[in-house]
């Protein structure tokens, strides 16, 4: 067994130190990187001692790269830890952040944005309500004789997300074809092109999303068991359920408002998680904030660099991570699940 | 006293399912419910787990009234495994009985050095140690059901209610579980309160020599409660069930007499 010489203690510092410098690393990473070519020495003075840079260089690390990779890690974090918590609070490893019509209804939001008030800042406040709103309405549509049931707040989260995305084709049927219907078409592609800093506020409830989650993170594991055997166990499930669920939802929202809806990580992250570390939510909430702010980070610096035209976010991270994502499940054997 | 029920009245309907029960546990007592199907078994120990709440008359476990407590403390006194566990995630073996110490964490905090101490204990005590590290849903039914009684076992609570605890489980398994339960209260001193389908179940551990109740119920009927050699006859299974039934006694393993049950046939086709 102790062949290696390294402890249990030890391999849990390593993880949890690779856990927080990793996302750091990535971010740091991305500065180097760009279309406008930019010698990693002057990156660096650019940190250092901004003055003495060109402002070109300044602007380009500090106004342009840096605003957009903090963006991306801690949207790639949300979507990540969401839908592990909606995994772990629906007991279905097939949901993802969106399954309480998160997306839809930021959808819709930014629909009505860019229709009817011209975009801007519209877009990233109305499609952050409408998140909310489609989140707290799944709760009331699932609500019978008093009690939201796990099984009847999906369904309210399906009929919920699908009157949402009929309300996002009326706003496609009836927007400018020319002007605002590409525009209605590239957020929902997603992309970080647009972030500065004004957009980091969204990094508040990002931030405290991420929190309540991970704060309730062994909880998690029991939630998982079902309300009648959690309840037994001694957990308050509503309270518990009402905190999880809020923390996700808070973070998809915020996330989702100012990234557009990029569907694929928070299916795909906590699995790619499961099969690294397992299923304890002790470990995987973690892993899965970590991984997910890597690999959106990732994503992002590929959208920005592989071609002359941005690509996509959205479209890049099933594009690339579907693969991956194959592979891993080959080489784990689909960790368990078989 | 574990577990008192007084006139204890439930419906769900017009007409009432469990009428005017009262019932009590006792330290290191096992009491066994038993009754056709319908007849309230689970209704019942829905009442004493908190899961219902709109009966009338009072349960209260270790002096306290369930309808008045917490789910926590309610997790402190008693300890529940289920009759059928829909699988979850593929957890760990370990992972899953230490979910038995949800109730001593606070609503943010997790299990610490002497809860994991507690749940390896507990799977000492169950026996399935060497299952530790395998994922809980590759078990077979007999395995799942003693991890699910090590994770009650990690819950350290004086009671611990079983719902039809080995209807799924072959002969062998289902004895294993039975001299498993044996052993805790036996041993242990805890008090466990079962419904189960098997009249067997209550001969099985009067022939122990242990403390056992039988609690027969019928839709309607007031219960009857008595030991089981009193309880459980000939009379007693033809008025609740409506079978001609034979009570046989023979010797187990260790030359302990022990009774069991045959059924001869239904009433109707009776002469």
């Amino acid at each position: 067994m102790k062949r290696t010489g390294i402890t249990k203690p030890m391999r849990r510092a390593v993880l949890i130190a690779a856990l927080f410098v990793l996302p750091v690393v990535f971010v740091a990473a991305s500065l180097f990187f760009g279309r406008y070519p930019l010698p990693v020495r002057d990156v660096l003075t650019a940190f250092i001692r901004p003055g003495s840079v060109p402002l070109a260089t300044k602007v380009a690390v500090w106004q342009l790269r840096l605003p957009r990779a903090l963006a991306a890690a801690f949207v790639g974090a949300s979507l990540a830890v969401s839908g592990a918590a909606f995994q772990s609070v629906f007991r279905n490893p097939l949901v993802n952040s969106g399954i309480l019509g998160v997306s839809n209804g930021a959808g819709f939001g930014a629909c009505v944005a860019i229709v009817c008030f011209g975009g801007g800042v519209w877009t990233y406040l109305l499609s952050f309500v409408f998140a909310l709103a489609a989140v707290v309405l799944s709760w009331f549509a699932g609500r019978i004789s008093r009690v939201t049931t796990t099984i009847t707040m999906i369904l309210g989260g399906t009929i919920v997300g699908a009157f949402f995305s009929a309300l996002v084709s009326v706003m496609k049927y009836i927007a400018d074809p020319y002007s605002q219907l590409p525009s209605i078409t590239f957020w929902f592609m997603g992309s970080f092109a647009s972030i500065g800093y004004s957009h980091l506020l969204a990094l508040i409830p990002m931030t405290l999303g991420i929190l309540l989650v991970f704060l309730s993170r062994w909880r998690l594991n029991v939630l998982s068991m079902g309300d009648r055997e959690a309840a037994a166990l001694g957990l308050d499930v509503r309270r518990c359920q009402f905190l999880v669920i809020g923390g996700a939802t808070l973070c998809t929202a915020a996330a989702v408002c100012i990234s557009g809806t990029i569907g694929w990580v928070g299916l795909v992250i906590p699995h790619i998680g499961r099969m690294l570390i397992g299923n304890n939510n002790q470990k995987l909430v973690p892993v899965s904030i970590s991984l997910g702010a890597c690999f959106m980070v990732l994503m992002d610096l590929l959208s920005r660099t592989l071609t002359g035209a941005e690509i996509p976010i959205g479209i890049l991270c099933a594009l690339i991570g579907t693969p991956f994502f194959v592979y891993l499940l080959k080489k784990t054997r689909g960790g368990n699940w078989t | 006293m574990i577990l008192h029920i007084q006139h204890l009245s439930f419906s769900y309907s017009e007409t009432p399912l469990l009428r005017d029960l009262s019932l009590t546990v006792e330290k290191g007592e096992i009491v066994c419910l038993l009754g056709p199907n319908g007849s309230g078994k689970t209704t019942l120990l829905d009442c004493v787990l908190g899961f219902h709440r709109t009966f009338s008359g009072s349960v209260s476990l270790c002096g306290k009234n369930v309808l008045s407590c917490t789910r926590q403390t309610l997790a402190r006194q008693a300890a529940y495994v289920p009759q059928i566990h829909t699988p979850s995630f593929p957890y760990t073996v370990r992972e899953v009985v230490l979910m038995g110490r949800t109730a001593q964490a606070g609503l943010l905090g997790a299990p610490g050095k002497e809860d994991r101490a507690l749940c390896g204990a507990a799977l000492r005590r169950v026996g399935i140690e060497a299952l530790a590290e395998r994922p809980y849903t590759s078990l077979s039914g007999g395995e799942l059901k003693l991890v699910l009684l090590a994770r009650a076992l990690a819950q350290q609570t004086p009671l611990i209610v079983l719902d039809e605890p080995t209807s799924s489980l072959d002969f062998k398994n289902e004895l294993l579980f039975l001299d498993t339960l044996a052993d805790l209260v036996k041993n242990d001193g805890i008090s466990v309160l079962m419904a189960t389908h098997a009249l067997d179940h209550p001969f099985y551990f009067e022939s122990k020599g242990l403390p056992v109740r039988a609690v027969m119920l019928k839709k309607g009927e007031p219960a009857r409660v008595g030991a089981p050699s009193d309880l459980l006859t000939a009379q007693t299974l033809l008025d609740v069930y409506g079978v001609c039934a034979s009570i046989l006694e023979t010797n187990d393993v260790n030359g302990r007499s022990v009774k069991t049950i045959a059924v001869l046939g239904r009433e109707e086709k009776a002469e």
